[in-house]
């Protein structure tokens, strides 16, 4: 291959003052350098005369997979994240002649070549006064939808822009990821609501059973913000601040916040005052929050020494005298999850008298409760909440902390999002487009254009080839959202919430 | 200097907001350290440093504390509390003392070099006894350089993949830093972190779609273009010509991108036909016009790697022929090239390189493309990166302190303060409970109150972390591997 360069020496640099070419590559990124490189080039490649490209979202069901058994199924997403997305990088004003004059230079060094769409930008800058000709249509967000329907579809509005539609592409995917969290948390939403109800008989206290541990554990501040929002889609307790941040400015709430915590301990606090005074340590938190819950990290020597020992005798005394509004939260921090939190379980329900509630299960007093915030996911949950089950717990006595699993562990594979063009129109004629690749038939994507209906019976159906023309099945649950560089309908997260609660119908599901 | 939008006082977890009425009274030094933990049966063995520059300056450098961000924490913690518990007066010293500029010293690696697991890799410490608060404060925002060490760790192991087949199967090395393509700024899960991750990955390579990564090396790292991209179809480009077209899709894509290297994606509808009949056949001669410099790249996107890789070569080897190298295995013309970017990851890299040398194939025919494993498929576990307080001074007096849980060893902590120097054997260790001298430290002061002190270049970072001969040779006996393995595992580097 022609480029032989070497990776150990930089190419000079092209620009005038050092400084003043530093500051404005930071500028005319976003819109112009948040493509692929290859997409670049993509103008060039469409049939000539081709005024139209038309491009949809989906998570694609995975129909034939043997090989996998996968505990969870995911047959239903919830669709969050396009708003901030919209808000943050495509509404507008993208363009200026100095971004479009870095971009050219940026890439004729990156290529090699001058492959960049100059005239393209150029015409949108001056017919758009730099705002993007597209429409895109979405699916409400917070809305829960089945596998393998459209989500949301992006066109090109001027027929000389039609390579926009892909350009787009890129920044449009990583939608993937608000949407995953999203479900996952939901998914582990239904757990903890079944094994709530099943061992306590309501659903009190729910929103709070899983609390995000996961600021340090993702990947950079701006996932932590995307991420930590779409958890508190389905929940109220969080640790990661920068959620909260995303939902005030790109969706707002009627309540002056979204996500809640308590003070609590980590293993600096507890280890800087030594290894022979951990009780003093636990002695001097417990005391400088007498009136909120606390949480206090146990296991930075020996667990079941600090549980049995410190708070179960030593400490006893100052831990029942706090409220049921202001418990002691042991937190256990590593072994096997649940034959920790089992044996945690057990010790604590000794040293300190449990009740048998109305479903027959045990439950610590009221001043003392357990949370664990290592190893879970949705896997170890539902282990650790059936275990429970089995010895006669109530979960009411405990809350989750989930990290890593809850803001990181996840890929685009997960729920197989993907965009696909599926429309064009060259030389006047619409042609219903896909792929359908002989080697996975899972990969095949929809034709033509798109529309999102409910049926007779309440499912979800989409429409291709545009026979949501036809009017036969009713509204399109689409609804424009992006028109021409303008958001034109947006929605609070409390709009969010309340497309993505737990449906009754779901929760009669799971107990049976 | 720091980015001035960014509240530096909302960036970490709400409970540390909590920790400065937790630690014993009169602390007046927290110190605590970073590395990535050692874990038996890892696969990976040494990490390669790199970010920290980074998240320096764009977080925390220059006054990052002002009067309104403070005011904004406060009311924010007290309805994120439902109590007052932000320690307000504690940053408004910062700011009426230091400018609003953070008094932490922080001590690191060099950025690029490749460390052994179970090693401090940096280390933070208040430089003034009224913020002691403040080295975990910024835990978790450091904590967060997992990601980019991560990133290049992998990146670096797809390289030894690379090297160790490259080298057998054509005897040289050319062409080994655009091998791996980074096609992930997709899959992974937002912009900055696609800047982050991309340029990791251009520690070890310079061949990138992920155009985010090259801004941030520009901006960060001093390196005015740190990867390479070519023209390349997409799968709209092509089926937007519709079913029966697929031929001109493909000649137009040629046509429009006569000279340099282009890659075509080939699986729209069936691969093996579009091989077969269209490459092979129709457009065979367009095909055979195009030089070295401009070869053509096909691209497979679906179905089993290997299995779709071995039969794609063997049609086009059929169509085009082939020629030996020096090393007596098969190279498809220079005017041809495939790019496999589906289904990539450590293992199918090997695997997919094993039998193509198993049927006499030279690695120089294939360049691979990978997201998500390089990108996203990754976490703070996958090499077990943890930040934990090992020093405090109370009341005049320094205390080393750890954590040691019963119920996991491997979470164990270091104690004391702590350096990292190579010993006589040439290994590299880290020395704790403050023994060691200071002379042979290799951690170097990267940060001091609200200045960066050090600013490495990608250029530097690049010449630490490439592979050395040891790791280039690709056919080892048992023995020699364990050698290998030991020195790897202790640091020859």
């Amino acid at each position: 291959m022609r480029l032989t360069v070497d990776i150990a020496s930089s190419v000079p640099l092209i620009h005038r003052g050092k400084d003043r070419s530093v500051r404005l590559r930071i500028y005319y990124i976003v819109l112009l350098s948040c493509v692929l490189s290859r997409q670049v080039t993509h103008y060039k490649q469409y049939p000539p005369n081709t005024s139209k490209v038309y491009s949809y979202f989906e998570c694609r069901e995975k129909r034939t997979d043997p090989t996998k058994s996968r505990k969870v199924k995911y047959d239903k997403t919830v669709f969050y994240g396009l708003q901030y997305i919209l808000h943050k990088y495509l509404k507008g004003k993208v363009v200026t002649p100095e971004k479009i004059q870095e971009a050219k230079e940026v890439y004729r060094e990156h290529f090699q070549d001058d492959v960049f769409n100059e005239k393209g930008w150029t015409y949108i800058l001056e017919k758009y006064n730099g705002h993007l000709p597209i429409e895109i249509k979405a699916v409400p967000e917070g809305s829960v939808i089945p596998r393998g329907n459209v989500l949301f579809t992006v066109e090109s509005t001027d027929p000389e822009c039609y390579w926009l539609t892909n350009w787009v592409e890129t920044i449009l995917v990583q939608i993937w990821y608000p949407i995953t969290v999203a479900t996952n948390s939901r998914e582990q939403k239904k757990i903890l609501a079944k094994y709530l109800l099943e061992t306590s008989g309501n659903l009190e206290g729910l929103e709070y059973k899983l609390h995000d541990f996961g600021y340090r554990g993702v990947s950079s501040q701006e996932t932590a913000g995307i991420g930590a929002s779409a958890h508190l889609v389905n929940f109220k307790g969080t640790d990661t601040v920068a959620g909260i941040g995303v939902i005030k400015k790109y969706y707002g709430t009627k309540d002056p916040v979204p996500g809640f915590s308590v003070p609590a301990a980590e293993h600096s606090t507890i280890t800087a005052w030594g290894k022979d005074h951990e009780k003093d340590a636990f002695e001097h938190i417990i005391k400088q929050f007498p009136s909120v819950p606390v949480s206090i990290v146990s296991d930075s020597y020996d667990i079941y020494n600090a549980c049995e020992k410190i708070w179960g005798e030593d400490l006893r005394g100052l831990i029942e005298t706090r409220s049921a509004d202001a418990p002691l939260v042991v937190r256990p921090d590593s072994g096997n999850p649940l034959d920790t939190v089992l044996k945690v379980l057990e010790i604590l329900g000794k040293k300190f008298p449990t009740e048998e509630n109305s479903k027959g299960f045990k439950v610590l007093p009221p001043y003392i409760r357990v949370i664990q915030g290592d190893g879970v996911d949705i896997n170890t949950l539902q282990e650790i909440v059936e275990g429970m089950k089995q010895h006669k717990w109530s979960i009411e006595n405990i809350a989750f902390g989930s990290g890593g699993a809850l803001l990181q562990k996840l890929t685009r594979d997960l729920l197989n999002c993907s965009f696909k063009c599926s429309y064009v129109v060259t030389n006047g004629l619409g042609v219903n487009v896909f792929k359908d690749p002989v080697a996975d038939p899972n990969k095949r994507s929809k034709k033509g254009r798109l529309s999102l209906h409910r049926t007779q019976s309440g499912d979800f159906v989409t429409l291709e080839e545009g026979k949501g023309d036809l009017e036969e099945y009713g509204v399109d649950l689409l609804h424009t959202v992006f028109q021409n560089g303008k958001i034109v309908k947006t929605y609070t997260f409390d709009e969010v919430r309340d497309n993505a609660k737990l449906k009754e119908s779901e929760l009669e599901e799971l107990l049976h | 200097m720091a980015a001035q939008d960014f509240n530096f006082l909302l960036a970490t977890d709400s409970y540390k907001i909590t920790h400065y009425k937790q630690y014993p009274p009169n602390v007046s030094k927290i110190y605590s350290y970073f590395e990535c933990r050692r874990k038996k049966d890892s696969q990976f063995s040494e990490v390669v440093f790199f970010g920290l520059q980074y998240l320096l300056k764009k977080y925390l450098t220059g006054p990052v504390i002002t009067e309104e961000k403070i005011q904004e924490a406060k009311l924010f913690y007290q309805m994120h509390f439902k109590q007052a518990v932000f320690d307000e007066e504690g940053w408004r010293k910062v700011l009426e003392k230091h400018d609003g500029r953070l008094p932490i010293r922080i001590k690191a690696v060099p950025e690029g070099r490749i460390i052994p697991r179970g090693n401090v890799l940096f280390t933070v410490e208040n430089t003034d006894p009224n913020f002691y608060w403040l080295t975990n404060y910024i835990e978790t925002m450091l904590v967060q350089m997992w990601y980019p060490i991560t990133v290049a760790t992998i990146s670096r192991e797809f390289k030894k993949i690379l090297a160790k087949h490259l080298k057998a199967t054509s005897g040289s090395l050319e062409g080994l830093d655009l091998k791996l393509h980074d096609f992930g700024y997709r899959g992974v899960s937002s912009q900055e972190s696609a800047a982050l991750g991309g340029a990791a990955h251009l520690v070890n390579f310079c061949s990138t779609d992920t155009v985010a990564g090259l801004l941030m090396a520009q901006r960060y790292y001093a390196c005015p273009m740190a990867g390479f991209s070519i023209p390349a179809a997409e799968h709209s480009t092509i089926i937007s010509w519709g079913r029966n077209r697929e031929k001109e899709a493909f000649e137009r894509v040629l046509d429009q991108f006569s000279s340099g290297p282009v890659s075509v994606v080939s699986d729209s509808y069936d691969i093996f036909n579009a091989c077969k009949h269209i490459w092979g056949d129709k457009l065979k001669e367009q095909v055979m016009e195009r030089s070295q410099d401009s070869c053509l790249v096909i691209r497979p996107d679906s179905g089993d790697p290997t299995e779709t890789l071995i039969e794609v070569i063997k049609i086009l080897e059929e169509c085009f022929g082939c020629s030996l190298n020096s090393v007596g295995y098969k190279v498809l013309p220079s005017y041809l090239r495939i790019i496999q970017g589906d289904g990539i990851d450590l293992t199918s890299v090997d695997e997919i390189l094993q039998k193509l040398s198993d049927e006499g194939w030279s690695a120089e025919n294939m360049f691979f493309g990978c997201g998500s494993a390089l990108l996203q498929k990754l976490n703070r576990d996958t090499l077990s990166c943890a930040f934990k307080c090992s020093y405090v001074e109370t009341n005049g007096k320094g205390m080393d302190v750890y954590k040691q849980p019963v119920t996991d060893p491997s979470k164990g902590s270091k104690r004391g303060r702590l350096s990292l120097r190579r010993n006589s054997d040439g290994f590299l260790e880290t020395i704790e409970r403050g023994a060691g001298k200071p002379e042979e430290d290799l951690l170097v002061t990267v940060f001091e109150n609200g200045s960066l002190v050090q600013d490495y270049s990608l250029e530097e970072i690049r010449k630490n972390a490439r592979l050395q001969d040891e790791e280039l040779n690709p056919i080892l006996h048992n023995h020699e591997q364990e050698l290998l393995h030991n020195h790897i595992f202790n640091g020859i580097h």
